[in-house]
């Protein structure tokens, strides 16, 4: 379905729209359709990231104070310790495994930099670096994601549930919204691999990978958020 | 002159115009070091020990930098802010951004949080 959408947005309509697309603001209204997407979006990832630093609140005053039915949320055969350590702390922070997370960091933040290459190149016409750029760009993302996978699958083994606790339940509806537009991007950048490979990604449509682009560069800027609000601010 | 031509106006470009005033392959690697090195000085400050406001404003601080040179640089909102600058629908759109973040920034500073 993706694919489709971009090849209908790479088909060209008529030759007007092909190059000197004239538009009154001076962007391409394709363009300014992706920002106030991406608006929409800062709407959907404000109220998350919200709702994980109220619950995150929450869980821990009632941690710290002993609530019985809180701490069994969070609480399995082994991670007793763990639990201790979170209310004496009164932090979430021994949850979390910071170098890893950071390293996922580094790897999306790369991604950003090989995806703005893509589109660097396919403006000049270089096609074979486009390929390039563009599959190493979807080998970060899987990579990120195959983290986010290991990370959930580590948390979930330290007593952190969906609906164990509030913690969890805004936690991992926050990171794996975020994970889902990931997955919708790899999409996207699989699709523009092969619209390239069939030759139908051509200099006069370069606008299609910037819009992509767009796309991904604001799933990085979501990260950005999250790792700091989330991970380092515990 | 047309009547197209004429309101185009001054602000009218093309796409082609719009990809020549994008950032150089050198400028994209400065602006990801420099992203790199804004993550490590965030993941040091991190492990620090502090708590309050000396953890969080440091770190809040260099996160907006890190969005700023994300949007501004890879997104292109430099340059197409270049094309923008004085366009009544730039100075709408800051009006708008500015409201709904001091709306958002009131709503919650209403609340506490355990940071």
């Amino acid at each position: 379905m993706a694919e489709a959408i971009i090849d209908q947005a790479a088909t060209p309509v008529a030759d007007e729209h092909h190059e000197g697309h004239y538009t009154s603001l001076g962007l391409s209204n394709m363009k300014l359709a992706m920002w106030l997407f991406l608006g929409s979006e800062v709407l959907l990832f404000g109220a998350l990231i919200s709702t994980y630093l109220l619950s995150k609140t929450r869980f821990l005053t009632e941690l710290v104070a002993g609530n019985p039915e809180v701490v069994a949320g969070i609480s399995n055969d082994e991670n007793a310790e763990l639990v201790n350590e979170m209310i004496t702390k009164g932090s979430v922070e021994p949850l979390f495994d910071i170098p890893f997370t950071s390293l996922s960091s580094f790897i999306l933040l790369m991604s950003s930099l090989t995806m703005v290459l893509a589109h660097k190149s396919v403006t000049e016409g270089n096609y074979k670096n486009l390929r390039i750029w563009l599959s190493t760009t979807m080998l970060l993302g899987a990579t990120f994601m195959a983290g986010q996978v290991y990370e959930f699958t580590t948390f979930y083994r330290e007593g952190l549930t969906y609906d164990g606790s509030l913690l969890g339940t805004a936690f991992y509806t926050l990171t794996g919204f975020h994970g889902a537009h990931v997955t919708g991007g790899l999409i996207m950048l699989g699709s523009l691999i092969y619209l390239s490979f069939k030759g139908r990604m051509q200099k006069d449509r370069a606008e299609t990978v910037e819009l992509v682009g767009l796309y991904w560069h604001f799933v990085d800027i979501v990260w950005v958020l999250i790792f700091t609000i989330v991970y380092l601010i515990h | 002159m047309s009547t197209e031509s004429m309101a185009v106006g001054d602000h009218s470009t093309t796409h082609d115009d719009d990809h020549e005033h994008h950032p150089t392959a050198k400028t994209y690697w400065l602006t990801f070091l420099a992203l790199v090195i804004l993550t490590a000085l965030e993941v040091a400050w991190s492990y620090l020990g502090l708590s309050g406001v000396a953890l969080v404003l440091p770190l809040l601080i260099m996160m907006v930098i890190k969005f700023a040179i994300v949007a501004g640089v890879f997104m292109h909102l430099y340059t197409d802010l270049n094309i923008l600058n004085g366009h009544w629908f730039t100075v709408a759109f800051g009006i708008a951004i500015g409201l709904a973040v001091s709306v958002y920034v009131v709503v919650f500073a209403a609340f506490q949080f355990n940071i």
